[in-house]
């Protein structure tokens, strides 16, 4: 598989925890690349729901900055 | 025509065009003619106690077909008694009044030495100094030059000395072997320096005989690393230049130097912050008489854009060069082969897909006919296939809207640093 089409599968998977309320929770980078934490809003009743997605393509990196830029801006 | 007058630091020439301090300027005769054929200021080759020199000296490195890429010496400074120099700067300033002339100097670290020989310099009628802590060879072996110039306290020290005795500007030549130039220039604006000077040649070894085994130049059978200088230092010269030019610590002028062959190359390192440069080894390749197409190329590029003065585009691209953590992360460009104008060697293909990042393909038109072609989402713009591409106007590189928002890297760090939970291990 090429390095675009890995990216595109990266990004839809960060897509879909995005488009379902998850928000970027945190972030490892290591030598495997980077492992996004993704939290969901939820009430304090629900059950905490988080998961965790391992981006290992350039883009994958650059895309999900770029979300993370997106989130705190509009928290502030 | 654009005024080329120039200024560094209070030494005022007619052009930005100094011979550096080097073979050409080694006597009067050499930097009289110089002057009579149009260059603006001469760096004397450097004065100190006079040396002893070994033959040969010069050797030249060939490539693929440009004759003197770059270009290694192992001579040393004057070999010529100081009171011999003296008298010859003061008859060539006596008949070139409006020409800048500067003593290169090189003692000994100490106090005494450097007062004696400032004093002397200036009683000759120079209009500057340059305080020699560069040479690679030789010298430094003797504790001067560019060991010297290697030492950030020893650059300050010997230039604060130079200063407690001089009354004319103090220029520093900065040698380019250390890490990190910033670090000496400083210690020369700490120490007084009116302006700095750079580069200096850089440590080589021009080549090893094949046949014979011994090194290039050799000296009956033995040889020693030399100063490297050409157009192949351009790069490391121009990078230094600017990365002290943007240093707010480094507040003087910068005489720039290293590997300027052509008025390209000179509106190169003025427009990265340096007020003038300084040529040797394009001179020792040509003759003097280059010093027309300088003139005339550097005020024909002014001429055609409007401006009136050299002075006026000194630095005006240094605000450009910054750190890579500065650098947009999210800019893209792309490789567009033009098939009309591709002559189909590959050459392209081949450097992509051994070296880089294989998304050239191969393929053929509607009529059968080999095209090559860019597989857009893949290429990173590295522009290594238009670096390799033999003919103009086959390959051009794209700048692609961008998808994501500008961020650079610190940018980035700075925002995943705001993450609770953030870890980047190492």
């Amino acid at each position: 598989m090429g390095e675009h089409e890995q990216y595109v599968i990266e990004r839809e998977k960060i897509d879909y925890f995005i488009d379902r309320g998850y928000k970027i929770n945190g972030v490892l980078e290591n030598l495997e690349g980077a492992f996004i934490e993704f939290k969901m809003n939820t009430d304090e009743k629900e059950e905490e729901s988080i998961e965790t997605l391992h981006i290992k393509t350039a883009n994958g990196r650059k895309y999900f900055s770029a979300l993370l830029l997106k989130q705190i801006q509009s928290v502030s | 025509m654009a005024d080329l007058r120039t200024n560094l630091a209070g030494i005022t020439s007619p052009n930005p065009f100094w011979l550096a301090s080097a073979p050409p300027t080694n006597s009067g005769y050499q930097v009289q003619r110089a002057f009579e054929a149009g260059w603006g200021g001469a760096v004397w080759k450097t004065l100190g106690d006079p040396i002893l020199n070994v033959s040969s000296r010069y050797a030249a490195v060939n490539f693929n077909g440009q004759r003197v890429a770059g270009f290694n010496n192992i001579e040393l400074i004057t070999d010529r008694p100081l009171e011999v120099n003296l008298k010859e700067i003061y008859e060539t300033k006596k008949r070139f009044p409006g020409h800048a002339v500067i003593a290169s100097l090189m003692v000994e670290p100490k106090q005494e030495a450097w007062h004696e020989i400032v004093k002397k310099a200036e009683a000759a009628g120079v209009d500057g100094l340059e305080l020699n802590f560069g040479c690679p060879h030789g010298m430094a072996e003797r504790g001067m030059g560019s060991a010297s110039g290697q030492v950030p306290e020893l650059v300050e020290k010997q230039t604060t000395w130079a200063k407690e005795a001089a009354e004319t500007p103090v220029i520093v030549k900065l040698t380019p072997n250390i890490t990190d130039i910033t670090a000496t220039a400083e210690a020369a604006v700490r120490g007084g320096a009116d302006a700095v000077s750079m580069i200096n040649t850089i440590n080589s070894l021009a080549g090893v005989d094949i046949d014979s085994w011994l090194p290039i130049p050799n000296v009956s059978g033995k040889g020693a690393h030399g100063g490297y200088c050409g157009p192949a230092v351009k790069p490391i010269a121009l990078n230094m230049v600017s990365e002290c030019a943007r240093n707010s610590r480094i507040n003087v002028p910068i005489s720039g130097m290293g590997g300027v062959s052509n008025w390209q190359n000179a509106v190169e390192f003025m427009l990265m912050g340096a007020s003038n440069v300084q040529i040797c080894t394009a001179a020792m390749h040509h003759g003097f008489r280059i010093v027309d197409d300088l003139i005339e190329g550097l005020s024909n590029y002014l001429d055609e854009r409007g401006i009136l003065s050299i002075q006026d585009i000194i630095g005006k691209s240094v605000p450009t060069y910054s750190d890579w953590g500065n650098l947009d992360l999210n800019y893209n460009v792309v490789a567009r082969i033009n098939n009309d104008v591709c002559i189909n060697c590959n050459k392209c293909h081949i450097a992509c897909e051994d070296t880089s990042h294989q998304c050239i393909d191969m393929l053929n038109d509607g009529n059968g006919n080999p095209i090559l072609r860019v597989r857009e989402e893949d290429c990173v713009g590295c522009n290594l296939c238009s670096i390799v591409c033999p003919v103009d106007g086959a390959i051009d590189m794209i700048e692609v809207p961008q998808e994501l928002p500008s961020m650079t890297w610190n940018e980035r760090q700075s925002l995943l640093g705001s993450l609770k939970d953030c870890k980047i291990t190492k």
